[in-house]
């Protein structure tokens, strides 16, 4: 092996190894920024709500920082808002996503056949979900008013009811008045996401069906829905940590009222938070929420990944 | 020439320093309902007058005024300088965020100035006194007069004759078997405890801190239950109506009669003419209740420039300024001089404010005024209104706060 020979294989080892390292650590070097932000801005949140919840700590006295251990939480699970707040969760949840979702598809299925102006239709049907939140509240604030709402006033010349309802004050309705308020605001991210999956599905399998006689609820059980369930599992996903996440509608239209009506366990905690300044509290609540969250969403994925498999 | 150097690298950093010094900036916070508010024109008198001063004011919006204060304060970001209400006096205090005003107040002028007892009554919970008061309202019965003579009624001066005149005032005009005009407009969201309370706390011995569980304690709160679920006198989305709501329905003829301040006489006179007038709230069990609603102004313990902060204030409620102030609020001023020539609400209202000062009273200086105002009587008073607890609980849950 001459000189110039040698020269060159451990140029090539050099550049070989400098590749190999750059490869190693250029992901890292490039993630880590975004990392570093998410656990400063997530992350140390979280410890710290996780921090506060063990500590008496009321924000108008700031220099009180009791060690209270599971005090918190003990009194959470000993209070009567703590359980209506629990229930009025799940309903509100198991009734929002479902109702989302049914009329997400609906909606979906509609803007996926041929009929004229359907492009409009389909940027129209956005709307609700491009609205902010407060926007919406308040606009279903009057139109559940029970003086000069239109709800009562379409409902009382249809004769279907024959005094007016007061759809927020009531505590029978109050929580149904939200639930129809966040199903309108939220559908349209479903018939979005619904329509994407369903245009992925090529054209072929429904003419296929369609030449072995298969009829149009054969195709849409067989073809349309296996081909739409991974993009609706992980819609529903989302959802329903967005929907449990998510008390702004709820806090402007009747800030959890009349009475615990319309309390979940986000508003109670951040009314908690606050509005009592009880942040020891609050965030003993915000954290039991999140572990039952988790339980949730484990459950969620171990069913949604056995179903994609 | 080191020494040169120095001398004169010291005297810039002085002149720096100096520059410093002289332009303060007083951040301001406040809430007004009026849009068009003359906080401008104030900030612009006031900087003429103290040209090394900015101040930048800011609106903040009521339904989350304190819980922005109490948060600012907590981060280390708190104004130099807010308008303040008594309830949150002693939670303020023991945050340590206000800063005492008792030196300044000595060598002001305008001290003399201001109405007889309003210092006295504003002074903080350690003796010391943080508030400057800038304006005061007293809340009174706002009634539509025709729809009183329509029927025949006199004013209601008793808890009875209130009952029995909401009763008649309820009715349904057209025949359409719907209801069309509700005795009072009650607020049964937050900030409606003044309502209640001038059905309840006029009872001999019942206070907030005592005897509210007492059975004439019970009686007041239940009085109020049996407007709404026996009598139907309030309307139906009572339970979460605020200030709003309130004013909206009185003005549209939707109500008769509800309860406020001088505040909205104006707006009301604008939407009705003549056909509003005011009197002092009921007589209930035996006394007279009503709200002596105050607002003052502080210093914020953490403010840059704490003379600046005291300088903007005291111009607030100073004569002349303060006329300027409660034009936008619409409320009453607490300089004395610009009492006197008062004549921006017509003088029926005046005259009801005057005639329910005697009896007029503050929320107690208490760490739980907070929580009574914001979450338990509002949260309580719905669940008594739509039937989910009795009279009772109500009052024992609200004795319970104050007792801790």
């Amino acid at each position: 092996m001459t000189d110039a020979t040698a020269t060159d294989v451990s140029r090539h080892d050099r550049q070989g190894r400098r590749a190999t390292l750059s490869r190693h650590v250029l992901p890292y070097a490039m993630l880590s920024p975004a990392v570093l932000v998410t656990l400063a801005i997530v992350f140390f949140p979280m410890v710290q709500t996780a921090w506060m919840s063990l500590h008496d700590y009321v924000l108008f006295r700031p220099n009180d920082f009791d060690w209270v251990g599971l005090e918190n939480f003990r009194t959470a699970l000993s209070d009567e808002v703590f359980w209506i707040s629990l229930r009025n969760t799940i309903i509100w949840m198991g009734t929002t996503i479902p109702a989302q979702l049914l009329l997400g598809l609906v909606t979906a299925l509609l803007l996926n056949q041929e009929f004229p102006w359907r492009p409009v239709a389909r940027a129209l049907i956005i709307i609700p979900w491009a609205l902010p939140s407060v926007v919406i509240a308040l606009m279903w604030v009057w139109i559940y008013d029970s003086n000069y709402g239109v709800a009562n006033e379409f409902l009382l010349r249809m004769g279907l009811i024959q005094q007016s309802i007061p759809w927020l004050a009531d505590p029978d309705y109050a929580l149904a008045s939200i639930i129809l308020t966040l199903t309108w605001q939220g559908f349209p991210f479903f018939a979005v996401m619904i329509l994407a999956g369903l245009q992925a599905i090529p054209r072929s399998y429904y003419e296929a069906a369609s030449i072995d006689g298969a009829s149009a609820w054969r195709q849409f059980w067989h073809i349309t829905l296996p081909g739409i369930a991974g993009v609706m599992m992980t819609a529903v996903l989302l959802r329903l940590i967005w929907v449990a996440n998510s008390f702004d509608v709820i806090f402007v239209m009747t800030g959890g009222g009349p009475g615990y009506a319309t309390h979940t366990l986000p508003l109670y905690a951040f009314i908690k938070a606050r509005t009592n300044l009880d942040f020891g509290y609050g965030s003993a609540i915000a954290v039991l929420f999140t572990m039952l969250l988790m339980v949730v969403v484990v459950f969620y994925l171990r069913r949604t990944g056995k179903a994609v498999s | 020439m080191k020494l040169n150097r120095i001398t004169a690298l010291a005297s810039v950093l002085a002149l720096t320093a100096g520059a410093a010094s002289a332009e303060s900036t007083v951040r301001f916070w406040y809430h007004f309902d009026n849009a068009d508010n003359p906080m401008n024109d104030l900030v612009a008198a006031f900087e003429e007058q103290n040209p090394d001063i900015t101040v930048e004011a800011e609106n903040i919006p009521w339904n989350s005024y304190y819980d922005q204060l109490y948060t600012a304060v907590i981060g280390g970001n708190a104004p130099d300088a807010a308008m303040v209400k008594m309830f949150a006096q002693p939670r303020l205090v023991e945050m340590g965020a206000l800063q005492p005003i008792d030196d300044w107040l000595v060598e002001w002028d305008g001290a003399d100035g201001l109405q007889d007892n309003l210092l006295e009554l504003t002074a903080g919970p350690d003796g010391s006194q943080y508030y400057l008061p800038v304006q005061y309202v007293v809340l009174y019965l706002y009634y539509r007069p025709s729809m009183f003579e329509e029927l025949g009624l006199e004013v209601p001066t008793t808890c009875d004759e209130f009952r029995e005149v909401a009763n008649a005032l309820t009715r349904d005009t057209d025949g359409d078997g719907q209801t069309d005009t509700y005795g009072f407009g009650f607020r049964g969201a937050q900030g409606g405890h003044d309502h209640w309370a001038s059905f309840t706390l006029g009872a001999e011995g019942v206070s907030l801190t005592d005897g509210l569980t007492s059975e004439a304690g019970v009686a007041g709160t239940q009085f109020v239950a049996d407007l709404f679920q026996e009598d139907g006198v309030f309307p139906p989305s009572a339970p979460n109506d605020g200030f709003q709501e309130i004013i909206g329905a009185f003005k549209a003829g939707k109500t008769a009669m509800t309860i406020h301040h001088i505040g909205s006489a104006n707006g009301m006179v604008e939407a009705l003419g003549e056909d509003v007038n005011a009197a002092p709230v009921p007589e209930c069990n035996g006394g007279r209740w009503t709200a002596f609603g105050d607002e003052s102004t502080a210093v914020m313990a953490n403010a840059e420039d704490p003379e600046a902060a005291w300088k903007w204030i005291s111009f607030l409620s100073s004569e002349g300024n303060n006329t300027m102030f409660n034009e936008a609020t619409g409320q009453l001023p607490v300089v004395k001089a610009d009492s006197d020539g008062w004549s921006l609400h017509p003088q029926r209202f005046v005259q009801a404010t005057v005639d329910s000062l005697p009896f007029a009273e503050m929320l107690p200086s208490s760490n739980a005024t907070a929580d009574f105002v914001n979450t338990v009587w509002p949260t309580q008073m719905q669940r008594v209104l739509t039937g989910d607890i009795e009279a009772a609980e109500m009052n024992e849950a609200i004795a319970e706060i104050f007792a801790e």
